[in-house]
């Protein structure tokens, strides 16, 4: 990745047609004005700042269910202490990294359908077409995914994902409530279908749907999982290390988090 | 053409002006401060060391009295003199240490400054992407003229340190008022 040096003109340029573009916006901006407080002063720059207090968004949940869901979410946190956390170490420690990031890397470029359909139901055809383009190009130059060669080509790289809860966003439908589910963490209502949604279209699946009941059909299903426990842990710690509350602190990293990809 | 219409041109670019001096100072400061960050970064021997160096720098760079204030909410209007400072001391040391403990020795993250914009007046929001460990975030840096310009917010992945952390005042703040805060904050730098 290139850094172009910030006193160059062409970067001049493009801030100065980014700003213009910002000012012809400047209404729509998420800040929104502050409250006036009482007493009325308005004077001095550090009243100015204590104005803006109740700006904030702060990510709020409808969370009828928060004594159930805090039950789950501690029952969870024990569940990842004392077996996630040692299955990921462990991975960790006997896989060496290059074989992991193939692995990763080959079980996200086999999720390609679900980001395909989502980006088709999205409306979104260009990203749709995209994800061919890098799923193809993954999966040959690549090798089965192990690599990631489409990354280095501009029209290809930094696609932004898509699953079918987010789907559901665009959609307009909200989130419902917010539910941790056992093992799998923060969701909600919305999300939760949308899981489902996610499992069936993912390949890796498709085996243990068709043919359940055997052994063998979830052999590929759990190395999936034991794949993305060390990236799934590191968010997690992410969320609640440092925290007050370690519950509201990963509810609120949770529906942020959603709310981006969301945007994107 | 009559010069009565360019008048609005004028105005318009003037405060246009004014908007992008201000975006493009803030990248530079934001950039100042990733460099000194890296560079102490890069001196430090151990994680311990790497947050005493930090401190000044963070300080610098960061207005840790307006982050206390925004994540304590309408609340901190409640809050005496004393409480205010003990908070502010406390959420600073807590804030240092989250941000230090993102790094592992020997890796270097490589940050990448976008053109900035500014949402309102007086603040300026920087995009940036971060390659770090073979991942690539997106983390806006939000930056207020008081003054001069400082660090705010840091936004990763979409999510807000300062949202994180109100969600969770807020909660504390109504179980005990200020003292309630400021007890949780002790707890929370008490237990890394």
């Amino acid at each position: 990745m290139k850094r172009i040096p910030s006193s160059s003109p062409f970067v001049f340029l493009v801030v100065a047609a980014l700003a213009l573009s910002g000012c012809a916006s400047a209404g729509k901006n998420r800040y929104t004005e502050p409250a006036p407080v009482g007493g009325g002063k308005s004077d001095g720059k550090s009243v100015k700042l204590l104005d803006d207090l109740d700006e904030y968004d702060t990510a709020a949940i409808f969370d009828p269910l928060e004594p159930l869901n805090r039950a789950t979410f501690w029952l969870n946190d024990q569940i990842y202490t004392f077996v996630f956390r040692p299955v990921s170490k462990g991975y960790e420690t006997i896989v060496p990294k290059v074989v992991r990031s193939g692995v990763h890397n080959a079980f996200e470029n086999v999720k390609y359908p679900v980001r395909l359909v989502n980006n088709a139901l999205q409306g979104n055809f260009k990203r749709a077409g995209q994800e061919t383009g890098r799923f193809l190009v993954n999966s040959t130059v690549g090798i089965g995914g192990l690599g990631r060669p489409a990354d280095h080509i501009p029209a290809l790289a930094d696609v932004p994902t898509a699953d079918t809860a987010q789907t559901f966003s665009k959609w307009g439908i909200g989130h419902g409530a917010y539910l941790v589910l056992p093992v799998l963490g923060p969701s909600s209502l919305r999300d939760t279908v949308g899981l489902a949604g996610d499992y069936a279209l993912n390949p890796v699946n498709w085996v243990s749907i068709l043919y359940g009941g055997y052994t063998w059909t979830i052999a590929i299903p759990s190395t999936n999982s034991v794949r993305s426990l060390p990236v799934q842990l590191g968010a997690y710690d992410a969320a609640i290390k440092n925290s007050l509350d370690r519950y509201l602190a990963a509810r609120s990293s949770y529906v942020q988090y959603r709310a981006e990809a969301a945007a994107k | 053409m009559n010069l009565r219409h360019l008048f609005p041109l004028a105005a318009a670019l003037w405060i246009c002006g004014t908007a992008l001096a201000s975006t493009v100072e803030a990248e530079k400061r934001l950039q100042v401060a990733v460099d000194e960050v890296l560079g102490a970064a890069d001196k430090a021997p151990n994680a311990a060391a790497l947050m005493a160096s930090l401190r000044p720098i963070l300080q610098k760079h960061i207005s840790f009295s307006a982050m206390t204030r925004r994540a304590v909410g309408p609340g901190w209007r409640q809050f005496t003199e004393d409480q205010a400072r003990k908070a502010t001391d406390l959420f600073t040391t807590l804030i240092i240490r989250t941000y230090s403990s993102k790094f592992t020795p020997g890796q270097r993250p490589v940050v990448n400054i976008k053109p900035a914009t500014s949402p309102a007046p007086g603040r300026v929001e920087v995009p940036t992407t971060l390659v770090y460990e073979g991942s690539r975030y997106d983390v806006v840096y939000r930056l207020e003229e008081a003054e001069s310009w400082r660090i705010t917010d840091v936004v990763i992945e979409g999510v807000s340190l300062i949202a994180n952390y109100r969600t969770q005042f807020d909660s504390q703040f109504k179980k005990g008022g200020a003292n309630a805060v400021i007890g949780a904050l002790s707890q929370s730098v008490a237990n890394p």
